[in-house]
């Protein structure tokens, strides 16, 4: 018995491996990436120090006084500005005051550093004063530093003498590179936009689910299932159609019925109506449209699915209750469907799963318009990670959306498969070890 | 309620599998149809319940023409030959099915199902599903189910088939004395002719969907009309000897054995007949005398059963109460009871 156990290892060992590589790896480096900002700003691989406006914004709660101080340019007078001087070879006179009487001094701005120096005894002109006051402006803003402690010496040198904590505070705000952070989820737990997408998404993904991809799809499987045989079959095929049309195809099939030239602007023109883009007229059409143009794909897979689970149903058992005195509807209700538990069971989580990560055909009719109407979250997931019009591709929060996607999916999983208690759908394995 | 098959007619697309049938069952009548696999008995009761449409004739049930009912509207109880139990429902629920469509209280339903239950002794299978039955279990819930509704019509399908020995007995006399009691018209489909002999009013033997005789079980263990039903009635089985027609006598072989029989005369010389001997008129008492050889030998108990080769080739089968002084291979001299055998024409037909 034991080696039937070992065999069992080794047989799962490739379907394990599979898993690992395509489902549990992708799912790993979605939750890492998903504890980073990682965007178009901060690159994939380590940044620099800059005090950039941004990083000032950002001070200003927490050291406003540095925050006003670094984004003023700052003028000292020190030994670097004065070899620089020097090498300008202008009077020699400006170098030796300044040296003499103003060696280190600081001037929070360049107005007060002119003052000085227009008042040195050479009297330089307007010109050379402007010259020589650049030589000593040691602003740090929008400079880049290669590393922490170049920044930490240029602050120390303008006169900000910081504890390792406010060091620490303003690295933090100046590092351009992606840095490790749970910032993502607060931002999805705490914008109102995403509130808004994820308000979206349970409406599409339930909606969708329930009126098509099961109900709509039992009834067209249970009408067929009591159609003669070649009724069903020409009315199974048509119902298949929009499942084997290439979705690029069949979305643009929707835009030429919902275009203002398209096929409803010509009908209701015959009335009066003028045309308009019935697709992206409202909201409401725009959910429309949406939840029709899903469904209808996903009632012709449940269809399939119900119609053959159906069909597995010994003819016998519909003859007996037949006899017993069931009408139609008892047959369904009684027969039918407590023997399609798997099969609805299967579906609602397929479908649940693929509504919720799938966005295509969203893309291609609505783009989530009009506005954000029809923004759901893996659609968000794509414009904030990988497609947008700012082009800050935010890839640390297109990460943490999708890795939000796939908690709700195991959740909802674990939830279905309790609700049709799964432990009573599967039988004991006939064989026993 | 009396049922009745008038000039009923069913083909699957062209196949034709039952034509011009005529049968009438009794009101409170238990009627067994029998007849080789594939003759069309379950079409037929399919056809009485109202699952399959006949392609033509009628169908009436007392004097109401059912042929275009649907099931719903028949009130006919049937136990498929398959059971047809619902896999997802406990034996309870299955029993209860016909009941609970019909919308009665469930402390009703529960307390018939429990009175039924109890009739075919499932009583304490109620709460399991059909996978967890034996299939002589599934077959009595099959039946409960079927009765459960008090039908006008009771279909058994081989309703038995499965069952051990000592319980098919026990269900033989408890499904008559339902029937009995209750008064429902019931046809009973069976492979088994011991089965349609203890517990049917009569019985009709069909052959390729045609009923060739209809009579009650001993008429149609004395009487029969043709060799196939002689052949099909009787355990053992009859035997038959192939000969021709000599002046009011059956003559076997070249200068073998000559019976003379009152039902051959009239007969022309040399016709070929064949005649069918039961088991039990070959043996010790009787009128004519006949040789042969023991080539097979078998005790069932109480009885013995010899297979005698005569001198020509052919075989005669002969019960007896047990004996031991016969064996295999010894030469006997016994004596067939002529009165008792049946003569019958090349095609079958009895003389
Ligand atoms: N749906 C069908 N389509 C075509 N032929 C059928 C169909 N149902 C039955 N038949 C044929 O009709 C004939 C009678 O079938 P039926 O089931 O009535 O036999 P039966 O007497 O009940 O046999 P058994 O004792 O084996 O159950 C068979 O030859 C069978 O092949
Ligand atoms: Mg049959």
């Amino acid at each position: 018995m034991r080696t039937s156990r070992t065999l069992g290892l080794v047989m799962i060992a490739p379907a394990a491996i599979m898993i690992f590589l395509f489902f549990l790896m992708p799912v790993m480096l979605t939750a890492i990436f998903a504890m980073t900002n990682m965007s178009t700003a901060t690159g994939i691989s380590g940044g620099a120090w800059q005090v950039t406006q941004g990083a000032i914004n950002r001070l200003k709660t927490d050291m406003p006084e540095l925050a006003t101080g670094i984004a003023e340019p700052r003028f000292v007078i020190d030994e670097e500005g004065l070899a620089a001087l020097e090498g300008l070879k202008l009077k020699a006179g400006f170098t030796t005051e300044l040296r003499a009487s103003h060696m280190g001094e600081v001037f929070p701005s360049r107005r007060e550093a002119e003052r000085v120096i227009k008042a040195l005894k050479d009297r330089p002109s307007t010109r050379e004063v402007k010259q020589i006051s650049d030589l000593f402006n040691r602003s740090v803003l929008n400079t880049r530093f290669e590393t922490r402690d170049d920044l930490m010496a240029s602050l120390k040198k303008l006169g900000f003498t910081l504890t390792p904590a406010e060091q620490e505070t303003v690295s933090k705000a100046t590092y351009t590179g992606w840095v490790w952070t749970a910032e993502n989820f607060r931002i999805l737990a705490n914008s109102p936009d995403m509130a808004q997408i994820f308000l979206n998404t349970a409406f599409y993904v339930s909606v969708t689910l329930l009126l098509f991809n099961v109900t709509y799809a039992l009834f067209l499987a249970i009408t067929t299932h009591y159609m003669p045989a070649s009724t069903a079959s020409v009315f199974r095929a048509i119902w298949l159609l929009p499942r084997i049309t290439p979705v690029v195809i069949y979305v643009l099939l929707w835009k030429w019925l919902t275009w203002d030239s398209g096929f409803i602007s010509m009908f209701m023109g015959q009335f009066g109506y003028p045309p308009k883009n019935y697709l992206l007229d409202s909201a409401y059409n725009a959910w429309f449209f949406v939840i029709l143009i899903n469904g209808f794909i996903g009632a012709s897979m449940g269809m399939l699915v119900f119609s053959s689970a159906i069909k597995a149903i010994p003819q016998t058992q519909f003859h007996a209750s037949e006899v017993d005195g069931a009408s139609r509807w008892q047959q369904v209700r009684h027969i039918i469907l407590p023997q399609l538990r798997w099969p609805i069971l299967f579906v609602t989580c397929y479908q649940t799963l693929s509504l919720l990560a799938s966005f295509n055909e969203i893309l291609l009719s609505t783009r989530g318009g009009p506005g954000k109407a029809t923004e759901v979250w893996s659609l968000a997931a794509f414009h904030t990670a990988l497609n947008n019009y700012t082009g800050n591709l935010e890839y640390g929060l297109g990460a943490a959306m999708a890795l939000v996607l796939v908690v709700v999916g195991i959740v909802l999983s674990l939830i279905y498969l309790r609700i049709f208690r799964y432990d009573t759908l599967i039988s004991k394995p006939l064989i026993e070890d | 309620m009396r049922i009745l098959l008038d000039k009923f007619s069913k083909s699957f697309g062209s196949t034709k599998v039952i034509e011009d049938m005529e049968l009438e069952v009794g009101s409170g009548e238990m009627l067994a149809l029998l007849g080789p696999s594939g003759c069309g008995k379950s079409t037929t009761l399919f056809a009485v319940c109202g699952i399959h449409r006949p392609t033509s004739g009628r169908i009436l049930f007392g004097d109401r023409d059912v042929t275009n009912l649907p099931s719903q509207e028949r009130n006919v109880g049937v136990v498929f030959q398959s059971y047809a139990l619902y896999p997802h429902m406990t034996v309870e629920e299955n029993i209860g099915f016909p009941l609970m469509v019909k919308r009665v209280a469930a402390a009703d339903i529960k307390k018939q199902v429990a009175d039924i239950a109890a009739l075919v002794h499932i009583a304490d299978l109620l709460g399991r599903r059909p996978a967890q039955l034996s299939g002589g279990q599934q077959q009595r819930v099959a039946l409960a189910r079927a009765l459960i509704r008090r039908p006008d019509v009771l279909l058994l399908d081989e309703p038995l088939a499965n069952l051990d020995a000592k319980l098919r007995l026990e269900m033989r006399s408890e499904i008559r004395r339902l029937q009995k009691e209750t008064g429902i018209t019931a046809i009973l489909v069976t492979h088994d002719q011991v089965e349609a002999m203890s517990m049917c009013d009569r019985i009709a033997i069909m052959k390729s969907g045609e009923i060739v005789q209809i009579a009650t079980p001993s008429q149609m263990y004395n009487d029969p009309r043709t060799s196939f039903v002689a052949s099909f009635l009787g355990n053992p089985p009859i035997s038959f000897l192939k000969g021709r027609a000599e002046q009011g006598a059956f003559v076997l072989g070249e200068n073998g054995l000559r019976l003379p029989l009152s039902a051959l005369s009239g007969i022309p010389d040399g016709t070929s007949v064949s005649l069918g001997v039961r088991p039990e008129h070959f043996g010790t008492t009787g009128g004519i005398p006949i040789d042969g050889k023991v080539v097979f030998a078998e005790t069932q108990g109480r009885e013995n059963l010899y297979d005698v080769v005569l001198p020509d080739g052919s075989v005669l089968r002969s019960i007896q109460p047990v004996r031991d002084d016969v064996k295999m291979g010894d030469s006997v001299r016994w004596n067939l009871d002529s009165a008792s055998a049946f003569v019958f024409a090349e095609d079958g037909r009895r003389l």
